[in-house]
């Protein structure tokens, strides 16, 4: 049961006691979490050679930086109890663009990344209005629309990547404080209060929470569902964009394998943080501290020498065990009449 | 004593993660992903390691045909504390920027079997002479062809530079063979066939339908030449001659038994060979120097050629004692000619 739904049963004296219940709750999972995630470090860096090295380190919080806003650009469709399966596509023909926008129309940088970033917020609202529209699951839509996405984006991208994009761009990814924390960071930092502050502070991020909760009732109260449901994909599209373009600053190319591999990294940081796969809560800590677990663990695993393979292998096995526990939580839960 | 290694590790933490240097010299071989191809490379590796007292020179292939996971093999190999890298380019632009990484962090980088696109961070670019192996492949399949008859040029993808530099120089050759009064011309550039699947759809289909119109076919691309050989020997075709290129054993064995007439060999062991000794040198004082007489291409200016030769039925028991030959005829005079290891 999450939070928006005991608000809508309960007399106020519960509803304080619940609340403080389930803010507990919160911090305890998130605490749970920073504590693995400092366990991981103690052990990579007692037994993984290089762990600690500049360059590693480096690497190790460039590549979180995007697996972070990866994993937010799902959470905020999570929060609404949907996905977005084309959150790749949508990053792939953001990038395509803005490398076009950069490279060909020799445009500034600006208005190439402000292109790349508004083509992945349109991408967002035709998902968000197709389920709007269709009221078919999210799923489909977004499976869809993926394929959709990725096939017209090689039908006009035939000629493969668009290659040596301006260094002003690309500095992006370069530049690091302290010798080792990738500027990147500051991106999804800046991304992530923002998030939080929404959810926590506006009256439009709790109105995504309710309908993730239970969205007949929230229409019952007056929130704009759809409305709700679009703006939480466009922002998914937006966000999947912006990862897009901090991966390609990091390549230094749009490569046409964009959010190819995303979709498991996507699904794990919000999962694993906390933010539920129905709909109704979100931990944008969470999410940060689930992209970090998994980066750490794949970095740690490749540096003390498993194979590429069994990382991948541990990576969707850490998914399900994640996923398992909650609905073991859940059972247990209602099993004691919460 | 972990308490004591954490501390130490912390306190570098905090004074801002100083790598240590490391007078071994630990050498990545990277792949653009896999392919038959690079196989050689490790043995090229192993023996540089033997040869030259080298800490390592390990063959390491990314999963997958993608720059990002080239890129991310990288970064995890410098982590992993190998220091100087070799490496075919998973995109021509984009290695680039690894590559400039690669060597801001200290570590040197060349580009093998393939090159980057200039102006590139990496010290040299060592790798087969396309236009050269093409043009000598079309000259040996129309010798095989009795000076005349119509030719099919089985080749990679047209995107990739080396096509470009393969489809000039199949079609320069029978230019300048037309020019010697030889009665040869070109019958199809038959491209995208280094991939298995396309390989076998649109060889077997051009050799089931059109067989007839053509006399020989010369391939630049590795896969389209096992394909044809398999093909050939199936039909028992005499009448088609074919030149190859590489050196799978399809390919050697179907020489050997005088199903085809050639193959146009790499030298990716002394690829493998030479990086690793020149990014030796390089981590040990040397440089490249200024007035190194490197053979530009259109695509990259300081290219060395790796080495080409032609292998037929009459020397095909030897050809690797002679591209041995090749790699110590480079190695003779590379001190020489590309290194500055005055200081």
């Amino acid at each position: 049961m999450t939070a928006t739904q005991l608000e809508t049963d309960m007399s106020p004296p519960d509803r304080r006691g619940a609340a403080f219940k389930d803010m507990l709750s919160r911090l305890a999972k998130s605490a749970g979490l920073a504590l693995v995630v400092g366990l991981l470090i103690f052990v990579f860096v007692n037994w993984a050679d290089g762990f600690t090295g500049k360059f590693n380190l480096f690497n190790l919080t460039r590549n979180l930086s995007v697996a972070a806003v990866v994993g937010f650009g799902m959470m905020v469709v999570l929060a609404l109890g949907h996905m977005n399966l084309a959150l790749g596509s949508t990053a792939l023909a953001s990038v395509m663009i803005m490398g076009w926008v950069m490279k060909v129309a020799a445009l500034p940088v600006p208005v190439a990344v402000g292109c790349g970033l508004a083509v992945g917020t349109f991408l967002g609202l035709i998902n968000g209005w197709l389920i709007v529209k269709t009221k078919l699951h999210s799923f489909i839509i977004t499976l869809a629309t993926a394929s959709m996405f990725l096939g017209a984006v090689l039908i006009v991208f035939r000629a493969g990547p668009i290659s040596d994009l301006p260094r002003e761009f690309t500095g992006i990814s370069k530049t690091r404080y302290f010798g080792w924390v990738s500027g990147m960071l500051l991106i999804t930092a800046v991304t992530g209060v923002v998030l939080g502050v929404m959810y926590k502070f506006t009256t439009l991020g709790r109105q995504m929470l309710a309908t993730g909760a239970n969205a007949d009732a929230a229409e019952l109260s007056g929130i704009p569902v759809n409305r709700a449901i679009l703006i939480a994909h466009g922002l998914s599209g937006f966000l999947a964009a912006l990862a897009g373009v901090m991966f390609t600053a990091r390549q230094g190319s749009a490569l046409l394998s964009t959010g190819e591999d995303w979709l498991l990294a996507s699904f794990l940081a919000p999962l694993l943080g906390g933010t539920l796969l129905a709909g109704g809560y979100v931990s944008v800590l969470g999410a940060f501290l689930g992209a970090m677990l998994v980066g750490i663990l794949q970095n740690g695993l490749v540096l003390i020498g498993v194979p590429d393979f069994w990382v991948e292998f541990v990576l969707g096995l850490t998914l399900l065990a994640t996923v398992s526990l909650d609905r073991l939580r859940e059972v247990i839960s209602a099993r004691r009449g919460n | 004593m972990k308490m004591t290694k954490l501390s130490v590790m912390a306190l570098a933490a905090v004074a801002g993660f100083t790598t240590a240097a490391t007078a071994e010299t630990k050498v990545a071989l990277v792949p653009g992903g896999p392919h038959p191809f690079f196989a050689n490379w490790e043995g090229g590796g192993v023996d540089a390691v033997s040869d030259f007292g080298v800490a390592a020179s390990d063959y390491r292939v990314p999963q997958e045909w993608k720059l990002d996971m080239q890129n991310k093999m990288l970064e995890s190999l410098v982590s992993q504390g190998y220091n100087a890298f070799a490496v075919f380019p998973g995109d021509a632009n984009g290695t680039n920027a690894m590559v400039s990484e690669l060597k801001d962090f200290g570590a040197p980088t060349v580009s093998i079997a393939g090159c980057t696109q200039s102006p590139s961070p990496v010290e040299f670019c060592l790798a087969t002479d396309v236009y050269k192996s093409a043009y000598m492949g079309t000259m040996a399949l129309i010798e095989a062809m009795g000076d005349e008859g119509k030719i099919v040029h089985e080749t990679s993808l047209l995107i990739d530079p080396n096509t470009q530099l393969r489809v000039a120089a199949v079609e320069q050759a029978i230019a300048d063979a037309q020019a010697d009064g030889k009665k040869v011309e070109l019958y199809q550039h038959l491209t995208d066939v280094d991939d298995q699947e396309k390989a076998d759809q649109k060889i077997n289909a051009l050799l089931a339908g059109k067989a007839h119109e053509f006399d020989g076919l010369v391939s630049t691309a590795w896969v389209a030449s096992v394909v044809t050989s398999k093909a050939l020997r199936a039909s028992n075709n005499e009448d088609l001659k074919f030149i190859a290129i590489d050196h799978d054993k399809i390919v050697l064995d179907a020489i050997r038994d005088g199903v085809i007439q050639g193959t146009m060999l790499q030298n990716p062991h002394g690829q493998a060979y030479i990086a690793t000794y020149a990014l030796d040198k390089l981590l040990n004082g040397c440089s490249i120097k200024a007035d190194a007489p490197f053979t530009p291409t259109p695509q990259h200016e300081t290219f060395i050629d790796s080495g080409t030769m032609l292998v037929t039925k009459d020397n095909i028991g030897n050809w690797e004692a002679e591209m041995k030959a090749v790699t110590d005829e480079i190695m003779a005079t590379f001190d020489e000619k590309f290194l500055d290891c005055a200081s």
